[in-house]
């Protein structure tokens, strides 16, 4: 009886709070735990075999380590290491900063239906897809019909080639990133603003704390938790990018590759014509364990100073 | 009691969904006895490349009740779009989706690597027992031409074999200045017609190249835009670097001297297509494949008259003979069926028209017994025609020369066999490197072939990256298996 009579009776007693989670239960083991199996793909040349996908994966030969090569094998491996993981640590940075701030700044406006208005405006980018941001930022930057040009032609200075000149890109690469994201990360701040208990500034008003005090004081240390949550998340996936950015921003220029080539875009344009499969699920096993890896030492490093503070 | 089974509910749920998708997953054709027969005709699936058309479900209809009757198959189409192909069938293959025929070719869904791969039956034998048709029908170079190590793996379409370069030109233009193409030949020739147009049509392109476009020059290349190939005049079959060959400096050159004096649009490395000039007629002269009257079809889809000139001669390669295949898929749960189907596609006139243009009547009306117009309603059901088998038994369009299929047999037997026709380069050992050099490929092709950059400067850059990237390794190998199939074929 022991374990079993109380893990039904744990059951039983939350069964409202257990259905409200299966939905996502059922979606993380179909889509995130079952497919795990499929890792040892990466280890495997995978072909096809008459019986399906399961058998093609059983009667794949296994080549060891062989399908992570390509992802080391040249001087290239630096470079999208080192721009994937720098853009992100950017993104991170930049990102909390600007979010938090605008969040905050819209929580101080008093003209709600302005607010409004603002929150919108900068949530709508988000929901852009790539190709089209792509195609704004050609607006701008195209080499005869580009603002950027037109305005410059008027002021009688040289037109610019961006798209292939690399030293301007990665400024680029960050403000259209950031225009795109941060509308929504400020949504989530703003709404962990709103649930700070109204109590805490009336208290500090009392003291004398004037508005920056207050928002130093109060709200920053209230939105840590969530600060710490996001951030710890977003280190995750540093090594991960926004294959949408690197790939459709730049137009895929040649030229620009030194600044806008990451993982994603190398494994896309190594393997896009081989249709490796193998070789895909390397690259991507890479990335989440260095993913893991890096989350967890984080979180470790979290934990040390603020045990509430941490993931897990 | 029902306290009980509440408590179970959840779990219930939850192995109901897994099972309901881990179902959907394996569910499988299950073949009966009697199944294959007018009576009881079974279902082909079938894969095909193109924009998808709004009348495919009802032509297909009366498609099956056609082949029930003569073989005992219904047809069940489906289209994927002209970019999306390559990728939906790669995933399809890869999961072990039911398909019994696929189109394939050298440039979607890739028909060499894929059969390698294992995705296609290999029908040696399903030819000779059910596909006697097939194999009459075609020039006999085209399934030759096809073998991967040996074996065949799909069924091109009898349409032409060799390939043959031209440059094109916008006839309103060409008129309007009086220009002459007759004295062109090579990129260099072009000069003065260019010179013209950019002086009296700034807002033409007066060379239409995009990003995907290679200057000509004289080499059979192993891999399709990879710098490795043989010369085409080659007697040792030497594989070299193609952007170290003094034909390729001169024509980089040439190219860049052209971007430099404003022919090409000052966007080409980045531009997908020209659709957009081609739409508006602000072009002048291109370079594009040809096959007999292509000037009539160019003229017809763009609106306007285009006329062209050769730039240079007509070669069979690989990339020409694989030009549009269908494959009978390895998974296939009748793939006799499927070959007997192929085997009427190719055969039939019946079958392939209707196939091709649709139902009588409806998407088209026959003029008379090889010429037929279509009707308004042939917008729903427009279709690629060399996609979808023998070109040669399709009607002609009252537009068309009636020896059209006469002058296709002329350019075929006309064309020279290129050096590597036959050859099928095997990357398994290499895929490693041929990872990189695709990178490296990416980052300076287009670039240097649209002439943007300075190929003084970025060919030696070019090549030292091609080189840390592993091409000397994949040369190698490649001039190792070439090597051997010149012992083998006596070449």
């Amino acid at each position: 009886m022991g374990a079993i009579g109380r893990f039904f009776k744990d059951m039983n007693k939350n069964t409202a709070m257990l259905l409200m989670v299966l939905p996502a239960t059922a979606w993380f083991i179909l889509f995130s735990y079952l497919p795990m199996a499929g890792m040892i793909i990466a280890f495997k040349e995978y072909r096809y075999s008459r019986n399906g996908f399961l058998s093609s994966i059983i009667e794949s030969k296994w080549v060891g380590l062989q399908n992570f090569k390509f992802l080391f094998s040249t001087n290239d491996a630096y470079i999208i290491t080192r721009n994937t993981v720098l853009y992100n640590v950017v993104f991170i940075v930049l990102g909390l900063v600007i979010a938090v701030a605008m969040a905050i700044m819209l929580a101080e406006i008093t003209n709600k239906r302005l607010a409004k208005l603002y929150q919108t405006g900068m949530f709508l980018p988000y929901f852009l897809s790539w190709v089209i941001v792509g195609y704004f930022v050609y607006s701008f930057l195209s080499l005869d019909r580009g603002v950027f040009n037109q305005i410059a032609e008027m002021l009688g200075m040289d037109p610019v080639n961006w798209y292939s000149s690399p030293g301007y890109w990665p400024i680029m690469i960050v403000v259209v990133f950031l225009w795109k994201s941060v509308g929504y990360n400020s949504v989530i701040y703003l709404a962990a603003i709103m649930g700070i208990d109204k109590s805490l500034y009336e208290a500090a008003m009392i003291d004398g704390a004037n508005k920056w005090q207050q928002i130093r004081n109060v709200t920053l240390p209230m939105l840590m938790p969530l600060m710490t949550i996001l951030t710890l998340l977003a280190i995750g996936k540093i090594f991960y990018a926004d294959f949408g950015l690197f790939f459709q921003v730049p137009r895929d220029s040649g030229t620009l590759y030194s600044v806008t080539n990451v993982i994603d875009t190398y494994v896309y344009r190594g393997l896009k014509s081989t249709g490796e499969i193998g070789m895909t699920t390397a690259a991507g096993l890479y990335q989440s364990i260095i993913g893991f890896i890096l989350v967890i030492t984080s979180n470790g490093i979290v934990r040390k100073f603020n045990k509430d503070n941490a993931l897990f | 009691m029902s306290n009980k089974r509440k408590r179970f509910m959840p779990l219930l749920a939850l192995l109901m969904v897994a099972s309901l998708v881990l179902g959907a997953c394996g569910s499988k054709n299950e073949s009966g006895g009697e199944e294959g027969t007018a009576e009881k005709p079974v279902e082909l699936i079938w894969y095909t490349i193109g924009t998808p058309q709004k009348d495919v479900d009802k032509v297909m209809a009366e498609v099956s009740k056609y082949t029930a009757e003569k073989i005992g198959v219904t047809i069940k189409m489906n289209m994927v779009d002209w970019g999306d192909y390559a990728q939906k069938l790669q995933v399809m293959t890869a999961s072990g989706d039911p398909v019994d025929i696929m189109f394939t070719a050298s440039w979607a869904f890739d028909y060499v690597q894929n059969a390698r791969k294992g995705a296609f039956l290999q029908i040696d034998d399903l030819l000779k027992e059910k596909g006697q048709g097939i194999v009459s029908a075609l020039d006999p170079a085209f399934l030759e031409g096809s073998k991967v190590d040996g074996h065949n793996y799909g069924i091109p379409a009898n349409k032409e074999l060799p390939a043959q370069e031209v440059w094109r030109f916008n006839k309103q233009l060409l008129d309007k200045y009086k220009l002459d193409m007759s004295g062109v030949y090579t990129l260099e020739s072009l000069e003065p017609l260019l010179k013209t147009i950019k002086e009296n049509e700034p807002d033409v392109y007066a060379l239409a190249v995009d990003k995907n476009q290679m200057p000509y020059v004289k080499y059979d290349y192993i891999i399709e835009k990879l710098p490795m190939a043989v010369a085409l005049d080659t007697t040792d079959y030497k594989i070299v670097n193609v952007l170290d060959t003094p034909e390729m400096k001169q024509v980089l050159g040439t190219m860049h001297k052209y971007y430099k004096a404003g022919y090409i649009p000052t966007e080409a490395a980045t531009m997908d297509s020209m659709t957009d000039a081609q739409t508006t007629g602000k072009w002048f002269a291109d370079r594009a494949t040809s096959q007999p009257f292509a000037d009539n079809l160019w003229s017809a889809s763009y609106g306007y008259p285009v006329v062209s000139t050769p730039a240079s001669d007509a070669l069979i390669y690989n990339w020409s003979v694989m030009g549009s295949m269908q494959a009978i898929s390895a998974n296939s749960a009748y793939p006799e069926k499927a070959m007997e189907f192929l085997n009427l596609l190719n055969t039939d006139p019946v079958l392939r028209n209707m196939i091709d243009s649709g139902i009588e009547g409806v998407h088209y009306k026959k003029v008379s017994d090889t010429v037929m117009e279509n009707l308004d309603e042939s917008k729903n059901y427009d279709m690629p025609t060399f996609s979808l088998g023998n070109l040669m038994i399709t009607y002609l369009n009252t537009t068309d020369p009636t020896n059209k299929w006469e002058e296709f047999k002329k350019f075929n037997d006309a064309g020279t066999v290129a050096p590597l026709l036959g050859f099928n380069f095997d990357t398994s050992k290499v895929t490693t490197e041929i990872a990189s050099v695709q990178n490296v490929k990416e980052e300076y092709w287009a670039a240097l072939m649209t002439g943007t950059v300075d190929p003084e400067v970025y060919l030696p850059r070019a090549n030292e990256k091609f080189k840390a990237a592993g091409l000397d390794k994949i040369i190698e190998e490649a001039q190792r298996q070439l090597d051997e199939w010149r012992a083998a074929n006596g070449k």
